[in-house]
């Protein structure tokens, strides 16, 4: 295993996706007791294709992300089951120094909010240089070179006379636009961008969805987009795993999952996009809160905040019922679910 | 920057005004005849104190003797002590040992206390954490003092390490248990806020990305973490350089070191004002700039300050 990676990230033979998460369990022990984050997620993103993973705050989209990554907070964070293959090599078994070569240069990832993210006191450019100093051993130059290279393809305006500015002298939308250029500086076969747009205003959030649709067919990069706004990744997604309490809960391609969900949660988020059409009427909103991940609900992690529940979601847990080739759902009712549409 | 400069040097001189005029009035107010006990057994004549009060201008008003004060000092003019030798010579012979007791001392915080904060801020709870905790808070509760006479007495005269007092040439070597005490608090103190300071910025976004960034471990800690850790560290132990020359009286006068603590000191014992007065707007001085150079080195490790 160790063996196909020595030569650099992007020989060797594999059969499957480029990124398969497996099974993967992850749990955050706490004083207050075993929070279940991630139960048994499994999803996979082949080169050039663009996953979304939604759900809400707790959901364990951004768990998975960072297992992917390996930047998840170790302890209290545990991997308790499954496997990462990039390029069917299990992630989770590989040392350390052989990881730390994948992050940045196979799999990279964009956080949320870039002035955070960036660290304050390095000139912007310094730090996309950093990238081609450490992993390429450029030079000090030649690294800031290509540094204002890929500030004008994410097209910073006056990439050369901005270099050396710092994080906190640019707007949310450059900043994040400079947290982009920095995860592709070394071309990775996988970009993951947790919640890239959230932070930003909404016509800025069009031109950054934009610019990574952009990059990711100019690379032809596998795309992880992870978000909680379904608005934002109808254009740009392939397919789309709805996330719940830890669990996939349906799985499928975007406009499928537009036209008819199939689980009463993505029903449930979809209904609750505002449209001009309905003007004047109220919104609808999901009743009840997100699971407590400390105590989860028996049986179907959703049943109580769910309009189709019956005796047997409160004690059975529903697996992934295949629908069609590429679609699933975790309910025991997903065929009402899909006749009924979504309104 | 530079505009701020100018307006802060400008601030120094009414500060300076103030201060010594502070320390002149204050000094000559004090209870007690300087004269009148310089002549052993008996009681000084009468003309003698005259002639001394005559000499150093006691007999005229506060003003007039501050107005003098100033002349003196901007001519650089620091006149004579009361047993006759320029005070500019005393001052001349003692600087030198402080400044390189004080360099020493800010050594020893910074490498001890740096260097302990962050092993103890990167392994929270674990041995050697708990054990920087541990002598910290020791060295925290123990007054200057105490830390030194103990160490004279364990290290000088017990185990016989080291001479229990420094010699007049006061070579670097003499003068490291001395710094070791004055510097003990800035140390226990240092050690405790870089450790803080690490522990905090260790859960920053900008360190998850730096490990996403595919960095190695140690230019995650040493470039991204330190850099950002070390701004109010590095800004605590500027401030206190000032704070360091006065807390020298107390660990010059133990270890009987002949720096400007120390002739302080003996000039306080012997009401002798013509060497407290310029010696204490010296450390105002250094108080002064020192502070202005920490608002400055601030700017330049923080890019977000900015001078207005």
């Amino acid at each position: 295993m160790v063996e196909v990676l020595s030569e650099p990230v992007g020989g060797g033979s594999y059969e499957g996706s480029l990124l398969e998460v497996d099974d993967l369990h992850v749990e955050f022990r706490t004083r207050a007791g075993v929070a279940k984050a991630v139960n048994g997620v499994t999803y996979s993103v082949g080169a050039g294709e663009t996953l979304a993973v939604l759900g809400e705050s707790g959901s364990g989209k951004s768990v998975t992300a960072q297992t992917i990554m390996g930047i998840l907070d170790m302890p209290p964070g545990k991997i308790t089951g499954g496997e990462i293959r990039f390029r069917g090599v299990d992630l989770l078994k590989l040392p350390e120094d052989q990881r730390r070569k994948i992050r940045g240069e196979g799999i990279s990832m964009v956080f949320q909010d870039a002035l955070s993210a960036l660290n304050p006191v390095f000139p912007v450019g310094w730090q996309i240089a950093e990238m081609f100093r450490v992993h390429r051993g450029a030079s000090r130059s030649d690294a800031k070179k290509k540094a204002i290279e890929l500030m004008d393809r994410v097209r910073i305006p006056a990439a050369k006379d901005r270099v050396n500015d710092f994080p906190h002298q640019f707007s949310g939308g450059m900043r994040q636009r400079i947290m982009i250029a920095m995860a592709i500086a070394l071309d990775p076969e996988i970009l993951i961008a947790d919640e890239p747009t959230t932070a930003l205003d909404v016509t800025v959030q069009a031109q950054i969805m934009g610019l990574l649709a952009d990059l990711q067919r100019e690379r032809n990069m596998g795309l992880i987009l992870i978000t909680h706004d379904l608005g934002v990744v109808a254009d740009v997604a392939d397919k789309i795993a709805v996330m719940y309490g830890g669990r996939i809960v349906e799985n499928a391609p975007v406009h499928d999952l537009y036209r008819s969900p199939a689980h009463p949660y993505s029903k449930g988020l979809l209904e609750s996009i505002p449209r001009v059409d309905m003007k004047g009427q109220e919104l609808y909103a999901i009743k009840g809160l997100p699971p407590n991940l400390l105590e989860m609900p028996s049986g179907c992690a959703f049943h109580p905040r769910c309009p189709y529940r019956r005796d047997n979601c409160v004690t059975d847990v529903p697996p992934l019922y295949p629908i069609s080739g590429t679609r699933g759902s975790a309910c025991h009712y997903w065929r009402e679910v899909l006749d009924d549409g979504s309104r | 920057m530079g505009r701020y400069t100018i307006r802060r040097l400008l601030q120094l001189i009414p500060v300076l005004l103030g201060t010594t005029f502070l320390i002149n009035y204050m000094v000559w107010q004090l209870p007690g005849d300087p004269f009148a006990g310089r002549c052993g057994q008996r009681p000084c004549p009468d003309a003698y104190v005259n002639a001394m009060r005559a000499q150093f201008g006691l007999d005229q008003p506060v003003l007039v003797q501050y107005w003098n004060f100033l002349k003196n000092m901007l001519t650089g003019n620091l006149g004579v002590d009361f047993n006759q030798v320029p005070v500019a010579t005393s001052l001349a012979d003692a600087w030198p040992i402080t400044i390189r007791l004080a360099i020493l001392a800010v050594a020893i915080e910074a490498v001890i206390g740096i260097g302990a904060g962050v092993l103890s801020g990167l392994k929270r709870g674990g041995v050697i954490d708990n054990a920087v905790t541990l002598s910290t808070l020791v060295l925290l509760s123990l007054p200057v003092f105490v830390t030194g006479f103990l160490l004279q007495w364990l290290l000088g005269v017990q185990l016989q390490i080291v001479n229990p007092t420094v010699s007049d040439e006061a070579t670097v070597s003499e003068l490291l248990v001395p710094a070791f005490v004055l510097a003990s608090l800035n140390m226990a103190f240092t050690a405790r806020l870089t450790r803080t300071s690490i522990v905090e910025n260790l859960r920053a976004d900008y360190v998850r990305t730096a490990i996403a960034k595919g960095l190695t471990n140690r230019r995650v800690v040493g470039v991204h973490l330190l850099r950002n850790s070390l701004i109010p560290v590095l800004t605590f132990l500027g401030t206190e350089v000032g704070g360091l020359m006065a807390g020298a009286i107390i660990t010059e006068g133990i270890f009987n070191i002949h720096g400007i603590g120390g002739l302080l000191y003996r000039a306080i014992i012997n009401q002798d004002f013509t060497i407290v007065v310029p010696v204490a707007a010296l450390l105002v001085l250094v108080y002064l700039i020192t502070n202005l150079l920490v608002d400055l080195l601030y700017g330049v490790l923080d890019p977000r300050i900015r001078y207005e």
